[in-house]
């Protein structure tokens, strides 16, 4: 198994730096072209929205096995305001920022696992997957 | 750090950008201005976008290609998409953003023949 690695979220050049690690370790991970480029575009969905809604935050990529299947696991964590009412969010078109509300279902989409746990003004932690087939 | 601006260039009365680089927010909005701003600098009658080069497009550059595009078209100007990789399409639609006004060819040279066309079709005959 390879090195966990981690991105720190604080600008928007991070978000384009956590998606690139998300790519390339997917690639490394033998993902072909298109669940690569699904898995870069989760990640910076979910960057973005580390960036806009808590400010700062961190993203880890590391390989994970299940019943002898490979795949990839990313972790999302922030220390931010936290989410309320998770399946509000998780609404096509919900969103506080006026941004499309697109992001989070569309992460989910994209991945095959996809978990949020959030408590209000503690943080977020949003745990994603993608098995390879 | 600057963000980085994307050259526009300007053929006959079309304006040709090609996005070569990975673009954070602030460059992709940076390339939002300068384009509106040249479009109405020159009048150009027709945009082509190319986008070979990118390997993500996530929502925020999606909503900015499709605000582009809204805009343009608010100033009379179409705007072609072309070289959107076929994993960026796909990955676009699963995402649940389909660009359903924005016009798309091939690649460049199949996007300049269609903005040709579109320029002519519209009936407006160069002054
Ligand atoms: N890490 C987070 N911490 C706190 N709130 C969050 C977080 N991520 C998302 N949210 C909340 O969930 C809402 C929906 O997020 P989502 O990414 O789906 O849409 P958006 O960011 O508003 O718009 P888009 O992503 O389409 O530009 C956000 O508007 C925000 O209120
Ligand atoms: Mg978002």
């Amino acid at each position: 198994m390879t090195q966990a690695k981690a991105a720190v979220i604080r600008s928007d050049l991070d978000i384009v730096i956590a998606r690139t690690l998300a790519r390339d370790t997917a690639k490394a991970l033998g993902f072909g072209a298109i669940d690569q480029a699904r898995i870069a575009t989760a990640v910076s969905e979910l960057a973005r929205n580390i960036f806009l809604y808590a400010g700062t935050g961190n993203i880890t990529v590391r390989e994970v096995e299940r019943h002898g299947r490979k795949g990839i696991e990313i972790v999302c964590e922030d220390q931010g305001p936290g989410i309320a009412d998770i399946d509000l969010v998780m609404q096509d078109g919900y969103s506080t920022s006026r941004g499309m509300g697109m992001g989070l279902p569309g992460a989910k989409r994209l991945m095959d696992d996809f978990d949020i746990y959030s408590k209000e003004n503690e943080g977020t932690t949003i745990i994603c997957r993608k098995w390879r087939s | 750090m600057d963000s980085l601006r994307i050259p526009i260039l300007k053929i006959g009365d079309v304006l040709i950008a090609s996005i070569q680089v990975a673009l954070h927010d602030a460059s992709a909005v940076q390339f939002k201005d300068d384009l509106l701003q040249k479009i109405h600098d020159t009048k150009a009658r027709g945009v082509i976008v190319d986008l070979t080069a990118l390997d993500v497009v996530d929502s925020f550059i999606g909503r900015l290609i499709a605000d582009i595009a809204a805009m343009a078209g608010l100033m009379g100007t179409r705007v072609v998409l072309t070289g959107l990789q076929p994993a960026v399409a796909i990955t676009l639609v699963e995402l649940g953003l389909e660009l359903p006004r924005v016009l798309t060819a091939l690649n460049l040279e199949k996007g300049l023949a269609m903005m040709q066309s579109l320029t002519e079709e519209s009936g407006d005959d160069a002054s």
